[in-house]
């Protein structure tokens, strides 16, 4: 009977929402319900009896589940806040977008100094500022949020997906299928257009740059079109 | 008997605190003394029991803490605070201003 008690509870908890709160208040409930029964045989009901009176006494548990979500994860935020993934992970690609572009400024502008030496601190500022674009890179890919956070319903699941592949996935591919044969064309044709082919490379460092803000823009319409 | 327990139903807080007065206690033996000092009259649910715990714990009148019974057997006891203290006396003297305005209104036949 005792077991049937517990059996009795397992089946009322079915429907209570999956959270510590409410497997505190199972194993309180089914607790006091063991010492009931327990107390009713004593005065000497037989263990049917006792089982039923222990049962009969749980009521309406309806309202007892009410409130037991711990946090409203369910409910999805209408708007999005400022320091939201989303938002922090654009402003960190156009940061070192930035930094990527404004690498070559200082070793145009120290190497059209004539002091020797800065020309080297030019290309040494560039370097670092590279460097610090692709670690900021590299750490927003490592701390971006893998999965999505669930979202309410198949219906809209679908919907979001058919979306993303269908229109935003097949422009991004038709760009960048074109990107690069145009990149290298116009490196080509500048060069050969100016011939100054000892700073004509930095096209191949703006290049990905460009690229980058491209997608973030894409990325940026998504949200705002959803 | 239902009247007297739709009474009591709307003062199953003032219960639950006055019970809790007497010092810590768990569910089933709150149950089993409010049964017990009623003659076995009245008894609440269950369901009414824990909801009343929980809305009572919300507005911090009281607090819990799972027991160490080396039995085996985990029961979460509740303990009042002082100010489930305050709020009880505040429904002692709420209740006993409802009660002289009942009692003129039920029996407005007598002078009190």
């Amino acid at each position: 009977m005792e077991y049937n008690i517990r059996a009795y509870v397992d089946e009322l908890f079915q429907n209570a929402p999956r959270t510590q709160k409410a497997y505190e208040l199972k194993v309180e409930l089914t607790q006091n319900l063991l010492d009931k029964y327990h107390a009713l045989i004593a005065e000497g009901k037989s263990p049917e009896d006792a089982y039923n009176l222990t049962v009969v006494s749980i009521g309406d548990v309806r309202e007892l589940f009410e409130g037991l979500e711990d946090t409203p994860t369910r409910t999805e935020p209408v708007y999005i806040p400022v320091g939201s993934p989303e938002r922090r992970s654009a402003i960190i690609t156009s940061v070192a977008v930035m930094l990527y572009i404004l690498s070559v400024v200082p070793v145009i502008v120290l190497g059209s100094i004539p002091i020797p030496g800065l020309d080297i601190l030019g290309v040494v500022l560039m370097f670092v500022m590279i460097a610090l674009a692709t670690g900021l890179l590299i750490y927003h890919n490592a701390t971006r949020p893998k999965k999505k956070a669930p979202s309410g319903t198949v219906v809209e699941d679908f919907r979001q997906w058919q979306t993303k592949s269908t229109s935003n996935k097949q422009l991004l591919k038709a760009i960048r299928s074109a990107y690069w044969p145009l990149v290298t064309a116009f490196y080509f044709l500048l060069s050969f257009g100016t011939g100054k082919w000892h700073i004509t490379w930095i096209v191949f460092l703006i290049a990905p740059a460009v690229d980058s803000i491209i997608k973030s823009v894409l990325i940026l319409n998504d949200k705002e079109a959803k | 008997m239902s009247i007297a327990s739709d009474v009591i139903r709307g003062h199953t807080d003032a219960v639950i605190l006055a019970q809790l007065m007497l010092g810590d206690s768990y569910g089933y033996q709150i149950n089993r003394a409010i049964e017990l000092r009623t003659g076995g009259e009245y008894e609440l649910k269950e369901a009414t029991l824990y909801t009343a715990f929980r809305r009572l714990e919300q507005m911090g009148c009281i607090t819990s803490y799972w027991g160490d019974e080396s039995t085996g057997a985990r029961r979460r006891y509740y303990s009042i605070t002082p100010m489930g203290q305050q709020v009880y006396y505040a429904m002692l003297a709420e209740w006993d201003a409802s009660k002289r305005l009942l009692e003129t209104l039920i029996r407005p036949g007598q002078t009190s």
